[in-house]
């Protein structure tokens, strides 16, 4: 896609960004922010140069689902995306798109409903401190489901449904967001949100790229099927590594103090 | 009792002690270690007085994982490593050796890497207030599986994949781990196997048939959907009933003196 009109795509150094770019509507999400997704998270996981992805959003919140707006008014609603889910047939996520480079969340204020597909799907969520997290989908007569059906295996369960339950009447502050381990860091004050990601998205840049997506498989993996099973298939994915020209530098940089020079060209 | 070169096991009273004994290494697990670990949650499970292990380390670290240099040296040792890995059939763990005797992990320093097996299979977590956990593997070429597995079923998923991702540039504080469950207690260091002892004796009065069906249960639940769970965990529990302990358990209470309990291995 030439031109994104609700997305920005931008990358500094290792690190590629998507913004969420419709601020007046609280980045609610409309049919062309949908499909702009599908594009966005493609064009970063095949930029060889992008090693680590910051997802965050500019204005007062972060994501706020579908554009109820539009769905209200458009003559459609809902059932334009009728399909896509009888037939599981989704693109808006890194998960869903299968980006198997790290992809960091940070959340830079409100976070309703729809939003929390992007902290499930997330490898690492970092919040700034007036961030708030809410799921009103049934205060306006809409179902829960995918986003808490993958919070539930990421995170204490009472408290997704808790969210699920309350609805638009109650919010979850960025401090419990982190004793729960929804999010690992709270950035105070809200401003250092950005330069933050970027510093974690750089740290994470420096380890080996090839091993980090087979891990990522690995972790993923593993949410789809009983304990044992997961440990044979992430053994499959340990045992991918072997032989990699990574699994001599690495130890060798470590050995000579200096950085490792990855491969790239997978 | 056989010798041990890289581990110290012993028994006190009904407390199996397997005990990281390469402090000079950070306890990284050789190819005499790996060996040794097998023989010694083996013994410990055979052995009819001990009704419950706590698992910790000589030195400043807890375990640090592989000694790859060593296994470098060693062919053998790391192609038996390599076959069991890629063929998921690792025996490190209590969990690999199928021990259903309560296992205490008493973190006493760093747990990077592998080491982060033992914490992820052990059912209680206990730590001195100065252990550190990393998992540096994708800083080295490596692929993180197994241990991250286990934990992203028993920890918020987010702090695990950090964890994964970070690599050796980041590492989690033994407060962090406790918040977000990892485990359930932290200790001043100088106090850490005093206090494992003591909550070793008290686990250890509990009815030693009960506790291995029990354990079964729990872990069997991370195989299976929730329904199947319950289902295979009934069975678990009406294989207790008949057995002595369920009327020395009540008798005991009644009377108000210590129940004498069934002797067994697993």
């Amino acid at each position: 896609m030439a031109g994104y009109e609700h997305l920005i795509v931008e990358r500094h150094g290792p690190v590629g960004w998507l913004i969420n770019d419709r601020p007046d509507q609280l980045n609610a999400m409309n049919a062309r922010m949908r499909d702009e997704f599908a594009d966005a998270w493609l064009e970063l996981d095949r930029d060889p140069h992008v090693r680590v992805i910051v997802h965050t959003g500019n204005g007062r919140a972060f994501q706020t689902g579908v554009d109820v707006t539009e769905i209200a008014s458009d003559g459609v609603g809902m059932e334009r995306y009728r399909t896509s889910l009888e037939e599981w047939d989704l693109h808006f996520t890194s998960w869903h798109q299968q980006v198997w480079k790290p992809v960091i969340t940070a959340v830079n204020g409100i976070c309703a409903g729809g939003a929390f597909h992007w902290v499930a799907d997330a490898d690492i969520v970092i919040c700034a401190s007036d961030a708030e997290f809410f799921d009103p989908h049934v205060s306006v007569g809409q179902v829960v489901s995918i986003e808490a059906i993958a919070l539930l295996r990421k995170m204490p369960a009472e408290a997704v449904m808790r969210m699920a339950f309350v609805g638009r009447y109650e919010r979850m502050p960025a401090a419990r967001a982190y004793e729960l381990g929804m999010v690992s860091e709270v950035v105070d004050p809200p401003e250092r949100l950005r330069e933050r990601a970027q510093e974690l998205a750089e740290t994470i840049a420096r380890n080996s790229p090839a091993a980090m997506a087979a891990t990522k498989r690995a972790l993923w993996g593993a949410l789809e099927m009983g304990l044992t099973d997961a440990c044979r298939a992430g053994a499959q994915e340990l045992v991918s590594m072997w032989g990699h020209p990574d699994q001599a530098e690495g130890p060798a940089a470590f050995a000579e103090r200096r950085e490792p020079r990855w491969d790239t060209s997978t | 009792m056989t010798a041990y070169d890289t581990l110290d096991v012993h028994v006190d009273g009904h407390v199996g002690w397997l005990i990281f004994d390469r402090p000079d290494r950070g306890n990284a697990m050789d190819a005499t270690m790996l060996a040794e670990l097998e023989r010694a949650w083996q013994q410990l499970a055979a052995d009819p007085d001990v009704r419950v292990i706590v698992n910790t380390g000589n030195g400043t670290a807890f375990q640090t994982g592989l000694d790859v240099a060593q296994l470098a040296r060693d062919k053998d040792a790391l192609r038996e490593q390599s076959r069991r890995t890629k063929r998921a059939e690792l025996k490190l763990t209590a969990w690999h050796n199928q021990v259903w005797k309560p296992v205490i992990a008493a973190v006493n320093g760093v747990c990077a890497g592998g080491g982060l097996h033992f914490v992820a299979d052990a059912d209680i977590v206990i730590a001195s207030s100065d252990a550190t956990f990393l998992d540096p593997h994708v800083s080295i070429g490596q692929v993180t599986a197994y241990e991250a597995i286990a934990l992203v079923r028993k920890s918020p998923m987010e702090s695990i994949c950090r964890m994964a991702f970070t690599g050796r540039h980041e590492r989690m504080t033994a407060a962090r781990a406790h918040q977000l469950g990892i485990l359930s207690e932290v200790v001043a260091p100088a106090r850490l196997r005093e206090r494992a002892a003591a909550l070793a004796a008290l686990v250890g009065r509990n009815s030693p048939a009960a506790m291995a069906a029990t354990k079964r249960a729990l872990w069997g639940a991370l195989e299976l959907g929730l329904t199947d769970a319950c289902r295979a965990g009934a069975q678990e529990l009406v294989s207790m009933w008949g057995h002595p302990d369920q009327t020395e358990g009540p008798a005991a209470w009644a009377e108000k003196r210590e129940p004498q309990w069934l002797a067994t291995s697993t």
